[in-house]
């Protein structure tokens, strides 16, 4: 049952880390985690994980999409700009509605944006879709 | 703050810049000549469309304006000239004949009218008063900014720190639903119930000091003013705190003056404000640490202090501890909740009773919280004015 893929989830939150977890184990992803952006960059380099799942509001207010470009577009995580990045948080702001001139300029944006709480069934079809993952059948 | 643009209330910088606006020759010399000397600085222009032209340029803190002039009128230069400041004041000058158009200028947003002609101290006059009411215009706008600038800071905050506890508890039930009765590695479901039971905890704390700061700000709770005695209430409020401070092995103690501790405010709000003071020094202390709230009364004024022998508050946050929504990212503290409303509560009432609230602290010895309140006069003198009083009334 495991894919051999492994998540990293960057948040400031240890209640969200706590319950995400069993739910992508049960998936068969490793799961990986950290508790801030900058952790979060070293666990980055450290793993090479195959989907990062991201948080906005953590220490500061956009350290999310300080992650976010950091691994797109920083020549030191050059290596891991092809991971797909969810980003997750409580609120009700796109990154579009949040800076109306990302799509312009191709920043900021991450692979797909979704807020909190979660619709699970939705986070992990995401998950799986980037990570390349076919549709776990339940064994209930 | 945040960047947005706040009027600049520094006037004494340099000398106020006018514009004239006139297609007169020699009523354009002389105005200039007039202000000139009182030490403005005056740019004079033809017509309209310069005039408008200089206006969007110099950005003037004062425009005076004919009303008639070939091309744009004096009214057209009116009603355009508010585009890019709208507290630029405009006085009108205008012939007895137009009097009926300068009042329709005022309607259009001009400050005041001259009818020529006119002697040079009415002119310094007019525009000293129209500058004056700049100033008023400028500050009433920058503290209405200030105000929408808070309040959407503190809609951002007060949103967000609910709805990360809420979401928090909401997935902890969704995963919980979803992984269904089976034995999942990783799910320890006491853990997680006493995770979501803490989680509305803090969100109902939240919401009660959110509500104590509302009603603050409606003045609800703040508004009476009778005389209290701080040895009596401390003491009552201390007692409330034995079972917390008891379960962390704290001791709680207290040293008041016996007579003349009293202040002249409202005691539910001295209640939060104590509450707050020594709920933080319980939960910001070291186990088997003590929580020593003193007191004194020097020279009219009383300091209530509330010592703790906690982990300190390192100097490169002191700065920011009375800031909504403030709280200390350390490791040192990692496991204490808060609402970071607590602190700003205080400053509020404390501020509101004419008082001050400071604080000392060493990392890894511990903080004080010191109040400083006006004293109230003495009991007898109170009571016997108050007594007159009353009877004044009656008879």
């Amino acid at each position: 049952m495991a894919t051999g893929k492994k998540i990293l989830v960057i948040d400031d939150d240890a209640d969200f880390r706590a319950s995400i977890r069993p739910l992508l184990e049960g998936e068969g992803f490793a799961v990986i985690e950290a508790s801030s952006g900058k952790a979060g960059l070293e666990k980055l380099v450290e793993h090479n994980p195959d989907v990062i799942v991201l948080d906005v509001m953590m220490e500061t207010l956009e350290e999310g999409y300080g992650v976010n470009q950091a691994v797109k577009y920083q020549d030191r995580y050059k290596d891991f700009r092809h991971i797909p990045i969810v980003m997750v948080s409580s609120i009700q702001e796109t990154p579009l509605e949040r800076y109306p001139y990302a799509e312009a300029v191709d920043m900021i944006q991450p692979n797909r944006y979704l807020s909190k709480p979660l619709d699970i069934g939705k986070f992990l079809e995401v998950v799986r879709r980037l990570a390349h993952v076919a549709p776990h059948v339940s064994q209930r | 703050m945040n960047g947005e643009h706040v009027p600049d209330l520094d006037f004494q910088k340099e000398p106020e810049s006018i514009i004239v606006i006139d297609d007169d020759y020699a009523m354009r010399l002389s105005c200039s000549q007039i202000l000139t000397k009182s030490g403005f600085q005056v740019e004079t222009y033809e017509d309209g469309a310069r005039g408008l032209e200089a206006i969007a340029r110099l950005k003037p803190s004062l425009v005076v304006v004919d009303l008639k002039m070939p091309g744009i009128s004096g009214m057209e230069v009116i009603s355009r000239l508010h585009d890019g400041d709208p507290c630029i004041v405009t006085i009108v000058i205008t012939g007895y004949a137009t009097i009926g158009t300068a009042v329709e200028a005022m309607k259009a947003g001009a400050y005041d009218f001259l009818p020529k002609p006119f002697k040079p101290d009415e002119l310094r006059l007019i525009v000293r008063r129209g500058l004056e009411r700049r100033c008023l215009l400028l500050r009433a706008r920058r503290a209405e900014m200030e105000r929408e600038l808070l309040k959407r800071r503190f809609i951002t905050f007060v949103s967000h720190e609910l709805k990360t506890p809420l979401a928090a508890v909401h997935q902890y039930l969704d995963v919980l639903k979803h992984l269904g009765d089976g034995k999942t590695s990783g799910v320890d479901r006491e853990v997680w119930l006493g995770r979501c039971l803490r989680r509305t905890e803090e969100m109902q704390e939240i919401i009660n000091d959110w509500l104590t700061l509302a009603k603050m700000e409606s003045e609800r709770l703040s508004r009476r003013r009778i005389r209290v005695d701080l040895a009596r209430i401390i003491p009552e409020i201390i007692k409330n705190y034995e079972d917390l401070a008891a379960a962390r092995g704290i001791s709680l103690r207290s040293e008041l003056p016996g007579e003349g501790y009293l202040v002249w405010g409202d005691p539910n709000c001295l209640t939060v404000l104590l509450d707050n003071l020594i709920v933080n020094a319980i939960k910001y202390n070291k186990p088997e640490g003590t929580v020593a709230v003193s007191g004194e009364v020097i020279d009219g004024e009383v300091t209530i202090c509330v010592a703790d022998t906690g982990i300190g508050i390192p100097e490169e946050y002191r700065d920011r501890l009375f800031d909504e929504f403030f709280r200390i990212k350390d490791t040192a503290c990692e496991e204490v909740t808060g609402t970071g409303l607590g602190l700003p509560i205080c400053k509020r009432i404390v501020s509101e009773m004419s008082g001050r609230i400071d604080v000392n602290s060493q990392v890894g010895v511990g903080s004080v919280f010191s109040v400083h309140l006006p004293a109230c006069r003495e009991p007898d003198e109170q009571g016997a004015k108050e007594e007159a009083a009353s009877e004044s009334q009656v008879g």
